[in-house]
């Protein structure tokens, strides 16, 4: 939203993303061209503060910037730790427990104490008013407002301070649950109110509920602290747009945001998917892989002829226990295996690497911090590939002994094994688990995950690429500029984005194409303004339609693009076709002559922003310039069977074209890229680093 | 036991390998199959096995499916004998008396090369959506069930064998879907063969057996601490089931003996009933499954891969004849019912050695309605597989039973949305809610069950084939019994008929009429008059217990005006309870039903109504059946 009383805007755009344990920042010079970065940490009590410290760190202010792009762990967190507000649900008559029911399915088959996903609202907080929509969209029973007007009482009594409201059919017919909100609106003022229709016109009543009860158990929370940041965006003289990135990469303003905090859950790691897209398109890749490893996790995205793999749904807090939240955002696979993931002996002398993760406090054993568990961080110590004076450009020293110490004592003597063999263990279990993950959003999707290079950030994930690469015979890995601050990056390159889906059940057959694009053009005029009123810079305006289809009788859906042309010109052969191929690549199969429905329409309106062009770094010979040089040391590799003599570089001096054959170590301020015997690097003309992995 | 030599870290990379196998091949049937029944029932199971058939790694679909797989590529091992066997070949079976279960479980197998030797099998079972037979009714033997496949080579050195697809196309009432459905099955093995040629080539093959031999013996290792964690002893129990669908009221005994000693379990199925005339029955490996899922859900629930080195401990006595051992040509078509309750009966047996491990109780049944009737548009036959709503399970010294789960036969199986339902069908769901005082009263209260209300918009056939409607969910240690399954019909401007039995056949009802479904709870755990007062009256807010429930069970005399409850009352009505060795468990009656309720006159097949006859016959005629269920 362009804040009040804003002066003429200056020329940054400053880029946030608040992780657990660092803030960082990205500035974009539009002025320039140049991008500048910081890291602070991250200050749980008051998160305003480590973003001022970061935008300081980057010699930058927020009266010198036009835009401040924000993304945010605010909306995950207070539903992962459950620190929401007192929340009440209002629903159909007969379909109060739906939340609690839910699917009735039991992941882990065979554990007597496996639990259900808990609901965000206690069964005494939901309560059923007498209404009844058909599915056809037709009202079976009306709805009176003497009826909302006995509930109100009870939720007067119980002192809610949010209210969501799912009502049958909402997503064919939404006019009781609009109804309702005006009413309750108006009934208890200061109750923060949402109504399912506003996030998801799809059907499912459990994904709908549980959406929209998420969204009002975080709004108030989220409300505030978006409050504090205009607060403080005030009194620093801030005379631009303030943006949120949402779970799809797409940005969209504060406003909104507030209405809508669901669709911020996901901010961060949407960035860093969004930055991979980006750099796909400037060296000319139609697709690959977005590898991102941090702390305490390991995710994974895809990039398909240029465009994010999305998905429709995700579980939040895991599949087996989470709550679903049905919204259009990234497909990220994600797998508890981190720098902080820690090893421990199983039962049976059996070794595992997560998912129980040392953190940031106490973090691994060689941060001193007090953690006792051996890490994977700890392990990529003692085996030389993290330099103990050079961690954080040695703003912290890391504790060799210590690190050996605790491998030896927990882990490879009980085993047997040499404190290397252990910890170069330790590294592969980890590499193998991540592989998994990254099969996860390729394999399993269709997809032949040796077909793509492989883009790996976050701070860990240059550390262990190559291994990744290995385990999936992924041929080409690159390492972009600055890996620790990819997502920040990514927010800059991000647009403002709306996203629409409705279900209208249709067959194929019978589709009135007048009638689709009635409803195609509502929702995208609805979604261009929306992108237009949030920035002034908007550029193009693109509109991308997809419908969910699957053959008769099938249950699950696949989401299909089809060109707005391909409507205009009411082209059913087209749609069928592209239903076809799409359920090849997904399912292994099609067929042609089995007649196809549509389940739900889908619509995305993007808002071009201008995007920072990228400068070009010094060109220099095959050769590394001496002053890239960090010397030679000791590195652990087991495939060249042990200690080898292992050339190190400072990223910052390499120069384009140069050539470095592994083994070897490119280090740079948050992050280490680790290069195995036979690998092949090359910078690139921007400074990525590309690297041809020897594959056996 | 535990294998020192083998490379712990080579152990951890091939024991993820095979988990991430398993799965592959489990989202790739899924992903390809043809029928709901694999895609979202889930009932298949797929994995990898040694070469001497043993459980390596496996993907459920259905956990009580844990022995048939591997009994099958036993069977077929020693049918053709390794030699016998080429690369390419794929084996298939459907024979129930292997696997255990019904004519519908197809199951295929190869074995995998390595250098010329066979080292593994990859082997995929998946609920065929009709394998001929029977549509209606009750069947009295396994020749009505439909077509009987023996171990055979569908593939030989990869050439097709025309003659057996053949005749399954000839005995199949949709051959398209079932070839569909065969050819996601031959993916998924595919998968599993290439996934373990992968991990040889990698870490070559004493590498890859010897992390196999190491899995084992973690999990053995597993398993045999925890079974020395029970004391040594002999431990008895017994449930009923309700019927066998024919001798309708007449109990069938579940009788079970578990002995500890040291670190072995073994246990003996004798006083299991025989096996009965109605479709109760299943095979030997059914009856060993739900030994090895009870063992696995006490000792090494969460360890991966599922895998035979868990079993190593245990032996199972098992004879011939039982309703879980039946001996052809017994009717096998709902074989997953009873060892459900076997799995239930196990654990209450073991009650009193680990009160800490074990669960009350559970509904112990998918609770499905089969229904079919014509669309009021277009006057096309269309078929509902009604129900899977999930049930209340036993509580645990801890913690109270969970609420609408599926039942322990199925795993990851998924309801069906309402508004789905309604936008296909001519029905409207009036209520699926949880089931008021359905739990069993304990110091932890039994899981809740539901209740779906379902209002026709057209004429339409029904028919259950549900369990455990007499026979409770018992509680332990004092808990009480919950509410059993019911089957309900409500015919217009006529009060509701609650039947007595779950097997409710070929009943023809009219537009306007409606049928509920309601799922048992969970047994209790402990007496009720120790729940703590405060967990009462939250179950009173929550709507879990009635404010007479929570006085006549718990002892807890709740203020209507507060909605606490009056501590001094409480405590007295309490202390009389007990006195007078209240409250009282009812474990084998149906709650909820007066005794002027109907008593359902059980329509057998081919004692149906003329109406209903004419009905069935034009469903038949269409070539669509609608007797399916979900195992």
């Amino acid at each position: 939203m362009a804040l009040p009383n804003a002066r003429p805007t200056g020329t940054a755009r400053i880029a946030a993303d608040v992780g657990g344990t660092f803030t960082d920042i990205a500035i974009f010079d539009e002025r320039t061209g140049s991008i500048r970065l910081g890291k602070a940490l991250t200050t749980p009590d008051h998160l305003v503060d480590g973003i001022n410290d970061g935008v300081a760190k980057s010699l930058a202010t927020f009266a010198e910037a036009n835009l401040f792009l924000h993304g945010t762990t605010v909306a995950i967190n207070t539903l992962l730790e459950r620190t929401g507000a007192r929340t009440a649900l209002v629903t159909t008559k007969g379909f109060r427990d739906i939340y609690e029911i839910g699917r009735v399915n039991r992941p882990e088959a065979y554990n007597l104490y496996f639990k259900k996903h808990k609901p965000l609202v206690e069964r005494a907080l939901r309560f059923e008013v007498n209404e009844r929509m058909m599915s056809s969209g037709e009202v079976r029973f009306a709805l009176h407002e003497e009826e909302l007007e006995r509930v109100a009482k009870l939720l007067d009594e119980e002192r809610i301070e949010a209210l969501a409201i799912l009502f049958l059919h909402s997503y064919r017919n939404p006019s009781h649950e609009i109804a309702a909100k005006q009413f309750f609106e108006k009934r208890l003022p200061g109750v923060y109110i949402t109504a399912s229709h506003e996030l998801s016109q799809e059907y499912r009543e459990f994904e709908r509920t549980s959406t929209v009860a998420a969204n009002a158990y975080i709004g108030p929370r989220v409300r505030t602290y978006l409050g504090e940041i205009v607060t403080h965006l005030k009194t620093q003289q801030f005379g631009g747009s303030f943006l949120i990135v949402q779970s799809t990469g797409g940005l969209y303003d504060a406003d909104r945001a507030q209405a809508e905090c669901i669709r911020m859950l996901e901010s961060g790691p949407a960035a860093g998917v969004i930055a991979t897209q980006s750099l796909c398109r400037e060296v000319g890749w139609p697709k690959a892989i977005a590898f991102d490893m941090g702390g305490t996790t390991a995710k994974s995205g895809v990039i398909l002829e240029g465009e994010v793999l999305m998905t429709s749904s995700s579980m939040i807090g895991g599949y087996a226990e989470g709550l679903p939240v049905q919204i259009p955002m990234i497909d990220i696979q994600e797998v508890g295996t981190g720098g902080g993931s820690i090893a421990r002996l199983g039962p049976a002398r059996s070794l595992r690497v997560g998912p129980q993760s040392a953190g940031a406090s106490p973090g691994p054993v060689c941060y001193t911090l007090g953690g006792t568990e051996p890490t994977v961080t700890d392990a990529n110590l003692v085996l030389g590939r993290l330099n103990a004076n050079r961690f954080l450009g040695g703003d912290m020293k890391l504790d060799l002994e210590a690190a050996r110490e605790a491998l030896r004592t927990k882990i490879a003597e009980p085993l047997g094994l040499s404190i290397e063999r252990a910890a170069d263990g330790i590294i592969r279990i980890a590499a193998a688990s991540m592989s998994n993950v990254v099969k996860r959003v390729t394999t399993e999707r269709g997809l032949d995950a040796r077909d793509f290079p492989m883009v790996a950030f976050g701070g860990a994930g240059p550390l262990h690429a190559v291994l990744v690469a290995r385990d999936l015979q992924i041929g080409k890995v690159i390492i972009p500029n600055a890996p620790g601050h990819f997502s920040a990056y990514g927010m800059l390159v991000a647009d403002l984005r709306r996203d629409y889906v409705k279900t209208l059940f249709t067959p194929l057959a019978n589709l009135d194409f007048d009638k689709l694009e009635t409803q195609f053009v509502a929702m995208e005029t609805e979604g261009e303004r929306d992108v237009l009123a949030a920035s002034n810079s908007i550029g193009a305006v693109v509109v991308s339609r997809g419908l969910d289809m699957r053959y008769v009788g099938q249950e699950h859906a696949v989401t299909v693009d089809i060109p707005v042309a391909a409507f205009k010109a009411k082209d059913m052969a087209e749609v069928k076709r592209r239903f076809d191929a799409v359920h090849t690549v997904r399912y292994g199969y099609c067929s042609e002559k089995e007649l196809a429905e549509i389940v739900s329409i889908r619509t995305s309106v993007a808002g071009a922003m201008p995007k920072p062009a990228l400068s070009k770094i010094a060109t220099g010979s095959a050769a590394p310039p001496a002053e890239a040089s960090n010397g030679i040391r000791k590195v652990y590799f087991s495939a060249a069977g042990g200690w080898v003599d292992t050339h190190t570089f400072q990223r910052e001096h390499l120069r384009a074209g140069n050539v470095i054959i592994g083994p070897a170590l490119i280090e740079e301020y948050a992050s280490t890229t680790v290069m195995l015997p036979g690998d092949k690097l090359s910078v690139d003309a921007l400074g990525n680093l590309s690297i041809e992995v020897a594959n056996g | 036991m535990a294998n020192t030599k083998m490379d712990p870290v080579l152990t951890e990379i091939v024991r993820n390998g095979l988990v991430a196998a398993s799965e592959e091949m489990k989202s790739n049937l899924m992903r390809t199959a043809y029928n709901m029944i694999i895609y979202e029932a889930l009932d298949f199971t797929v994995g990898l096995f040694d070469k001497e058939g043993n459980t390596v790694s496996i993907g459920i679909g259905l956990p009580t499916f844990i022995r048939g797989m591997s009994n099958t590529v036993k069977r077929m091992i020693a049918h053709y004998g390794l030699d016998a066997m080429d690369d390419g070949d794929v084996l298939l079976t459907n024979d129930a008396y292997i696997t255990g279960s019904h004519l519908n479980h197809m199951t295929f197998c190869v074995p995998v090369f390595w250098q010329g030797e066979i080292v593994a099998f990859a082997a995929c079972m998946a609920h065929w959506i009709d394998i001929g037979g029977t549509l209606d009714g009750m069947t009295l033997d396994i020749y009505s069930e439909g077509l009987q496949m023996p171990i055979v080579k569908a593939w030989a050195k990869g050439v097709q064998n025309d003659d057996v697809f053949r005749i399954i196309e000839m005995n199949v009432r949709i051959p398209e879907r079932a070839m569909g459905d065969l050819r996601a099955q031959i993916a998924a093995v595919k998968t599993g063969e290439r996934r373990m040629l992968e991990m040889l080539t990698k870490y070559g093959r004493d590498g890859v057996l010897g992390a196999i031999e190491a899995i084992y013996d973690q999990s053995e290792a597993i398993v045999r601490e925890q079974i020395r964690a029970i004391p040594d002893g002999v431990y008895e129990a017994e449930s009923f089931m309700d019927d066998d669908g024919v001798d309708h009221g007449k109990r069938i005994t579940i009788g079970v003996k578990v002995t500890v000693k040291g670190d072995t379990m073994e246990v003996d199925l004798t006083n299991v009933s025989d096996q009965v005339k109605g479709f109760f029955n299943s095979g030997r490996a059914a009856g060993i499954s739900a030994a090895q899922v009870a063992l696995k859900c006490l000792t090494a629930a969460l360890d991966m891969p599922i895998n035979d080195g868990c079993f190593r401990p245990l032996t199972v006595i098992l004879p011939e004849g039982k309703v879980v051992n039946a001996t052809r040509p017994a009717p096998m078509r709902m074989w997953m019912t009873f060892p459900m309750t076997v799995i239930d009966t196990i654990f209450k047996s073991l009650a009193p050695a680990i009160p800490g491990k074990v669960i009350a109780g559970h509904h112990a049944d998918l609770v499905v309605a089969n229904i079919h009737g014509r669309s009021p548009q277009t006057k096309k036959l269309f078929l509902y597989l009604g129900g899977l709503i999930g049930g209340g399970w036993g509580a645990k010294q801890t913690e109270d039973g969970m609420c609408a789960t599926i039942a322990i036969n199925d795993g990851d199986t998924h309801n069906g949305p309402s508004e789905q339902v309604e936008a296909k069908y001519p029905l409207i769901v009036e209520k699926y809610g949880l089931r008021e005082n359905s739990g069993g009263a304990g110091k932890q209260r039994g899981g809740l069950g539901t209740e779906q209300i379902v209002h026709l918009q057209t004429d339409m056939m029904f028919n259950t084939q549900i369990e455990r409607v007499e026979s409770r969910p018992w509680g332990l240690f004092g808990g009480l019994s919950a509410y059993g399954n019911q089957v309900a019909i409500h015919r217009q401007g006529k009060d509701e008929t609650v039947f007595t039995t779950g097997k409710v056949f070929s009943q023809l009802l009219k537009s306007g009429d409606r049928y509920t479904l309601r799922s048992g709870g969970g047994g209790g755990f402990g007496s009720p008059l120790d729940r703590k007062r405060s967990d009462v009256e939250d179950d009173v807010r929550q709507g879990y217990v009635s404010i007479p429930m929570a006085k006549e069970h718990y002892g807890v005399v709740i203020d209507r005006a507060t909605m606490k409850a009056d501590v001094a009352a409480t405590e007295a009505l309490r202390a009389e309870m007990r006195a007078l060795g209240l409250p009282k468990d009812i474990p084998l009656t149906s709650m909820a039903i007066s005794q002027t309720a109907p008593r359902f006159k059980l329509v057998q097949g081919g004692v149906m109504s003329r109406h209903a006859r004419a009905w069935h016959d034009e469903a038949q005629a269409d070539g669509l059946i609608w007797m399916r269920c979900c195992s």
